[in-house]
């Protein structure tokens, strides 16, 4: 019986290990700016809009529903996609402001960083190439 | 007519292809059945006969983006209470001077409590509705203008916001539909948060003026203040009546967001105590935790209010029923009552979520309007 439980964890563990991809947050090449993850954070939550430098930070999401977008959330942000979803509806219905921009895939979300200055989004990070600069991982 | 107009716009604002500038549309909606659950109770709408209409709303937002930091938002919203007749809750110019500093010119919400920005949006808290108690301002919008400044201090992103304008719907008053001017409202607010902690304040004034119709409860009192003022008395008639007298409005809250834990806690005090309105103070404190996509969460709350006594010393013969009429209505006012709520909100969907909520109200005053009211809500964002 005992055996079975562990059997049954690897398992688990070794299928959310194939589910739970790296999450790569991604800015253009000539962004020369350290990020903490707080900062990862408050820019995804619209709460920090200017790099340390001072240019304006455009974050840029994935779809909603995808894989790669609920771990982001759940890494960087600490939040479950519905917590997400409860902020922006509260930003978005205060007038206060909106959730950042949807791109549908990891290399739609590349071509977008690696064209805007001051973009900064995330991808899978075995989709990462060297158009982009990663700044962080989670 | 005022109806038709914000049906137009409500149907334009649904059909209508966004044009040059950048339309962009939300939604919010909640759907409320409730009732108590026994056939004596009434409370705040509900009776022992499930509704559907008390709390249902449903909200339309748009906001268009004209370009260099300005931008016009409005918002409809119609509520099943009010026979789902559509109302602009928000029509506002915005200008963005800096990424920090935005401006409001135009019809939009007071910034009273913590949850005023999105208190309609049901989709946004935990409770199906905030605790009444402390969410009892009779009116949630004004005209006007203000400013909304956001600064890091330390580990802290604040946002201060300062509002001032004016109301002058018709307002619920003694239970009473009157008129109320509201006039030279300024609400100051100041919101602290730092990763799950999140501190707020806010203080607001305001001179406030009520004309009830003939026959109201208000005009009554307008009445009594009348013959004492009539009588020499103007410091009574002056107490009874709210004729551009000043009121204030308090409130603190605080709320902890951590891990799987949310705990939230205010406290308000409405003082127009120059009035039979009196002086009101309230709290709440809420513990709730999430089990996954499921939210269990307890509240309670108490409210108090109690009006002065007017006709202390006053002991000729002559005036006993104008003495027990005065003191009737300053009395009226007074309440000492609580409440326990248990819910649970269940995100079974990413833009919707089922709530239940069953409170128990006690009112120690006067037991018979004690109730206990069973509520089940659809919310959702769109």
């Amino acid at each position: 019986m005992k055996l079975i439980i562990k059997g049954v964890i690897v398992v688990i563990s070794l299928m959310s290990s194939v589910v739970l991809a790296e999450v790569a947050v991604v800015v253009n090449t000539t962004n020369a700016n350290s990020l903490a993850n707080s900062d990862v954070s408050r820019i995804f939550l619209g709460k920090m809009k200017s790099f340390p430098d001072g240019s304006s930070t455009i974050p840029v999401n994935l779809e909603s529903g995808s894989t790669v977008r609920g771990e982001f959330e759940e890494k960087a942000l600490g939040k479950s996609s519905s917590q997400v979803k409860a902020y922006w509806s509260k930003q978005v219905f205060s007038g206060k402001g909106k959730p950042p921009k949807e791109l549908a895939s990891d290399a739609d979300i590349i071509r977008f960083v690696s064209a805007t200055p001051g973009a900064i989004g995330y991808v899978d990070a075995t989709s990462v190439n060297d158009k982009v600069k990663v700044i962080a991982k989670y | 007519m005022k109806t038709k107009l914000s049906m137009i716009v409500l149907a334009s604002m649904i059909s209508a292809p966004s044009f040059a500038a950048d339309i962009e549309r939300n939604g919010f909606a909640s759907i409320v059945a409730g009732q108590t659950t026994s056939s004596d109770q009434e409370f705040d709408g509900y009776t022992n006969d499930l509704t559907f209409d008390n709390g249902s709303i449903i909200g339309l937002q748009a906001t268009s983006d004209l370009g260099n930091g300005l931008g016009m938002t409005a918002q409809i919203i119609a509520k099943g209470e009010d026979g789902w007749d559509p109302e602009f809750a928000w029509a506002y110019l915005s200008y963005d001077f800096t990424d920090d500093t935005r401006v409001l010119v135009g019809r939009q919400r007071a910034p009273f409590y913590m949850y005023s920005d999105y208190i309609d949006v049901s989709y946004a808290y935990p409770w199906i509705t905030p605790p009444s108690g402390v969410y009892s301002l009779p009116f949630d919008a004004i005209n006007g203008v203000s400013i909304i400044h956001s600064m890091q201090i330390g580990q802290f992103d604040t946002t201060t916001h300062v509002s001032y304008g004016q109301n002058s719907e018709p307002t619920e008053v003694l239970g009473e539909l009157v008129d109320v001017d509201v006039e030279s409202v300024v609400i100051g607010s100041f919101t602290a948060n730092r990763d799950w902690l999140t501190l707020r304040a806010a203080y607001a004034v305001a001179n406030v003026s009520f004309y009830g119709d003939e026959g109201s409860s208000i005009d009554q009192i307008a009445d009594l203040a009348a013959i004492w003022e009539g009588l020499g008395y103007s410091n009574i008639a002056n107490g009874l009546v709210s004729n551009s007298d000043q009121g204030s409005f308090l409130q603190v809250g605080f709320q902890i967001d951590h891990n799987d834990w949310l705990f939230v806690g205010e406290y308000t005090e409405v003082d127009l105590s120059d009035s039979v309105i009196g002086k009101d103070d309230s709290f709440y404190v809420m513990a709730g935790k999430r089990f996954d996509n499921i939210m269990l969460h307890v509240t309670y709350g108490q409210d108090n209010s109690a009006g002065k006594l007017l006709t202390s010393g006053i002991t000729e013969p002559a005036f006993v029923d104008l003495v027990a009429a005065t003191d009737a209505a300053m009395n009226s006012q007074n309440e000492d009552s609580n409440f326990a709520t248990v819910g649970a909100r269940w995100d079974f969907h990413e833009a919707a979520a089922l709530k239940f909520e069953y409170t128990k109200h006690s009112d120690d005053l006067n037991g018979l309007n004690d109730a206990d009211v069973v509520r089940m809500a659809f919310v959702t964002v769109f």
